[in-house]
């Protein structure tokens, strides 16, 4: 260690202290969180041994709430308050919902904020908020397995993303209470975890991440050199995942088996057996499938005809990102395969085909990403001073403005390097317009309607001018999370009349802020619950030992009037247990049971040491007695 | 702090000039991202996020116009004084503007072709062809210090960049069709 050391504005100089910070892959399926420690990156795993969270959260009636296994366990049973796949809601509106080929099972309404939400046992849910239970989950794993708080965390998210599902992401870890460092694409911290930027023999690599997941697809192509992983380009479809290969399996099982095919409930069951037919197809050349009384057949050969079409469509994305990259298939030195859809065969063959070499497959294609998301973490959270690991990443989507006639203005080129900040300016079209609005858009397409509106804003205060005099500057700025803001300035007056916007989707800071303050006093809510099941256990207990009491020797020990005030103190108990739902009340009502029976115990505890030479053992009734006093 | 009056060629510690070493250009912008990229600052005070963001945001505009050799050479022009905006100002060749109707016209005409892509492909070919004969034209034009005609190459190659941005969208839609 150097004896003076000069740093750089913002390093640190103290002394090294390891801040815990970890890596979040917030998965459409599962959810991971993993580490570096000791220098190496690792899942961490539940207490049963799995790294895996099922992304699945089940809201009971009494504002329990339940993630992971127990909630994927409970998803037949109880199919509209256990929600899964959350991921493909995220930064969605209600018509985008409708438009998703899912048949979903949940009951969904219209919110305020267009924000949508699911109705449950618990109340309306929006995806934001079942995200936000995924993370709390993976955050406490963390925190029991570490033994101290978080520092910061990486969220990765598809490359694909959008900026209003980008938010939304964002916003769940706001509510997980959680510090994000960065909002990471998926397919770069698969090439992070993989490390291909240590290679010796080639100062430049360029490599091609394929990544299939749940409910999404990505392609990148990144250039590495020396540590610094910049992406040249990148595409996808934010709906298209293996949950579609399952989908076309369940459609096959549903036509053979001439089930309903409207019956959210059939399908939900063919849906459950068409994926472990999958995942069975990984291994096997065929499995046998079954479908309430059905039986039959699925072979490897007919599962890679249904999913031809949808495998042909990431190939057909992987051909624009190239393109958009300015490479050619053979340029590309190396293929990482990520997300657990990249296990099945065909996917494999067909990416090897298309890139013509066999693709990589080392790492756990469901672990990859967690992985490469902590090591970042572990670097931006200053555990390596010395690492140069640099991610510079682009935006997805372009971004623009609609301007005449319903057509979009691009400001912003898709694949442009983040953060960016671009202005361009506008004028008015009539003499003494005080308004002009704003509409921001995201996509590739021409036309407004194509493209994903983003946001929709006014910009008033114009001062009255000819028209054309007014010069409207509207910027764009874009953060390294691929996050957006958007200002509209009057500029000749120098009257500045700016306004940041939040996507049509997104939860404003209020709803944020209530939801924040809600999930508090749910959790008040929730310790009074547990509080009062405790003592509804303690009631019962107490109970139980005054009857078993009562009749080994009320009659040999107790008067009748003894006997008639016990049972009257017994009666009250049983009466305030079945009618109230405050634990203290209860409790109190188990302490002036407890009272009114002390000298009873007081009696039996001496005829106890007389018998003790017997080797009688002191009632559970005295017992608990003792512990209260 | 990074000194915001330097000239994106002085950034990149590139010679002003169309012609540029690629590799120098991507080797300055790792090294400036190295140094005031975001990531560096995630334990910094507010102010110093601020800074960083805006310095990137700089440095990413600098890189992606030095990139583009039609933004490159419309830059050039600029530090000559020769300031324009490309979405009002146009050319006035007529004989070019001719030639351009007659690009849009194959490419229109593509779908009718007995092999479309092979078509597109071809025609593709031909518009980078002539694009790279208007970056000579262009250098050629600065040397003698004919800033005007210059100026004129640059709005041409607006109409390249569109027939391009143009073509690859029929692309995309040939494979969306034949895939």
């Amino acid at each position: 260690m150097a004896l003076l050391q000069i740093s750089e504005p913002g390093m640190s100089t103290a002394p090294h202290e390891h801040r815990l910070a970890a890596g979040i892959d917030l998965g459409t399926t599962n959810s991971l969180i993993a580490t570096v420690r000791s220098g190496k990156a690792e899942t961490l795993k539940d207490g049963q041994g799995d790294a895996l969270l099922p992304s699945v959260v089940q809201y009971q009636k009494d504002a329990q709430v339940i993630v992971g296994k127990a909630a994927k366990a409970a998803q037949l049973d109880d199919i509209q308050n256990t929600i899964s796949s959350a991921k493909r809601l995220l930064g969605r509106g209600i018509a985008d919902i409708k438009t998703l080929d899912g048949k979903l099972p949940y009951e969904f309404v219209a919110s305020d904020s267009n924000v949508p939400q699911i109705q449950t046992i618990a109340g309306n849910i929006t995806a934001i908020e079942v995200s936000a239970e995924i993370l709390k989950a993976l955050k406490q794993r963390a925190e029991n397995t570490l033994g101290d708080e978080l520092k910061g965390v990486v969220i990765t998210v598809p490359a694909y993303f959008d900026d209003a599902q980008r938010q939304a992401t964002k916003d769940a870890a706001r509510l997980a209470d959680l510090n994000v460092f960065r909002l990471l694409n998926e397919p770069t911290a698969a090439a992070v975890a993989y490390g291909l930027d240590q290679n010796e023999s080639l100062s430049e690599r360029i490599i091609a991440v394929y990544d299939l997941g749940g409910g999404t697809f990505d392609i990148s192509i990144l250039k590495l050199n020396k540590g610094v992983f910049e992406v040249l380009a990148t595409g996808g479809d934010s709906a298209l995942g293996g949950d579609d290969f399952d989908h076309k399996i369940a459609e096959w099982m549903l036509e053979q088996s001439g089930l309903q095919t409207n019956d959210s409930s059939a399908f939900h069951q063919a849906m459950v057996e068409a994926r472990r037919a999958k995942e069975a197809l990984t291994k096997a050349n065929q499995t046998d499938v079954s479908l309430g009384g059905w039986q039959g057949v699925l072979n490897r050969t007919d599962f890679d005809e249904m999913i031809a079409p949808l495998v042909k469509k990431t190939l057909l994305a992987c051909r624009r990102a190239l393109r958009d990259a300015n490479l050619n298939k053979d340029q590309v030195h190396d293929v990482v395969m990520v997300g657990g859809s990249t296990r099945v065969p065909v996917v494999r063959e067909k990416v090897g085909e298309f890139f013509g070499k066999p693709p990589l497959v080392d790492i756990d294609p469901d672990k990859v990403v967690a992985i490469g998301a902590a090591l970042q973490a572990d670097v931006l959270a200053g555990n390596k001073p010395d690492e140069e690991m640099l991610l510079l990443d682009v935006i997805p989507l372009s971004l623009g403005l609609e301007t005449y006639g319903g057509l979009v203005e691009k400001i912003i080129a898709r694949n442009t390097t983040i953060p960016i900040t671009r202005a361009q300016e506008f004028t008015t079209f009539k003499d003494d317009q005080t308004a002009m609005s704003v509409h921001v858009l995201q996509g590739e397409r021409e036309t407004v309607e194509e493209n994903r509106s983003l946001a929709k804003f006014s910009l008033k205060g114009i001062p009255p001018m000819v028209a054309g005099a007014a010069r409207i500057k509207v910027t764009f700025k874009v953060d390294a999370d691929g996050l957006l803001t958007v200002d509209a300035e009057e500029e000749t007056t120098g009257s500045k009349a700016g306004i940041e916007v939040k996507p049509s989707y997104g939860l404003t800071d209020t709803e944020i802020e209530t939801m924040i303050r809600d999930s508090m006093e749910n959790a008040q809510a929730d310790m009074q619950a547990r509080k009062f099941r405790e003592q509804k256990v303690e009631a019962d207990r107490t109970l139980e030992a005054l009857d078993s009491a009562m009749a080994a020797d009320a009659k040999t020990m107790l008067s009748e009037d003894e006997i008639k005030t016990l049972l009257d103190a017994r009666a009250e108990l049983q009466q305030i247990k079945e009618n109230t739902d405050d634990a203290e009340i209860l409790k109190a009502a188990i302490q002036s049971l407890e009272k009114t029976a002390e000298f009873y115990v007081a009696r039996r505890m001496d005829d106890n040491v007389k018998t003790a030479m017997a080797g009688h053992k002191v009632s559970d009734f005295s017992d608990k007695n003792k512990d209260e006093i | 702090m990074l000194d915001f009056t330097q000239n994106y060629f002085e950034l990149f510690d590139l010679a002003e000039q169309f012609e540029i070493d690629d590799s120098q250009l991507s080797a300055s912008f790792r090294a400036l991202q190295a140094k005031y990229h975001p990531d560096k600052f995630i334990n910094a005070n507010d102010q110093e996020r601020r800074v960083a963001l805006q310095t990137t945001g700089f440095i990413n505009e600098a890189h992606e116009t030095l990139l583009s050799s039609r933004l490159r050479a419309r830059y050039l022009l600029t530090l000559k004084g020769i300031d324009f905006d490309d979405e009002i100002d146009t050319t006035h060749d007529g004989a070019f503007l001719m030639h351009q109707m007659e690009i849009r016209e194959a490419l229109e005409d593509v779908k009718n072709a007995t092999d479309p892509l092979a078509r597109i492909d071809d025609i593709a070919q031909e518009i980078s062809g002539e694009a790279d004969a208007l970056k000579d034209d262009f250098i050629e034009k600065m040397e003698e210090g004919k800033l005007t005609c210059a100026k004129d190459a640059v709005l041409k190659m607006k109409f390249f960049e569109r027939l391009c941005e143009e073509s690859r969208r029929i692309t995309e839609e040939l494979e969306d069709e034949l895939f």
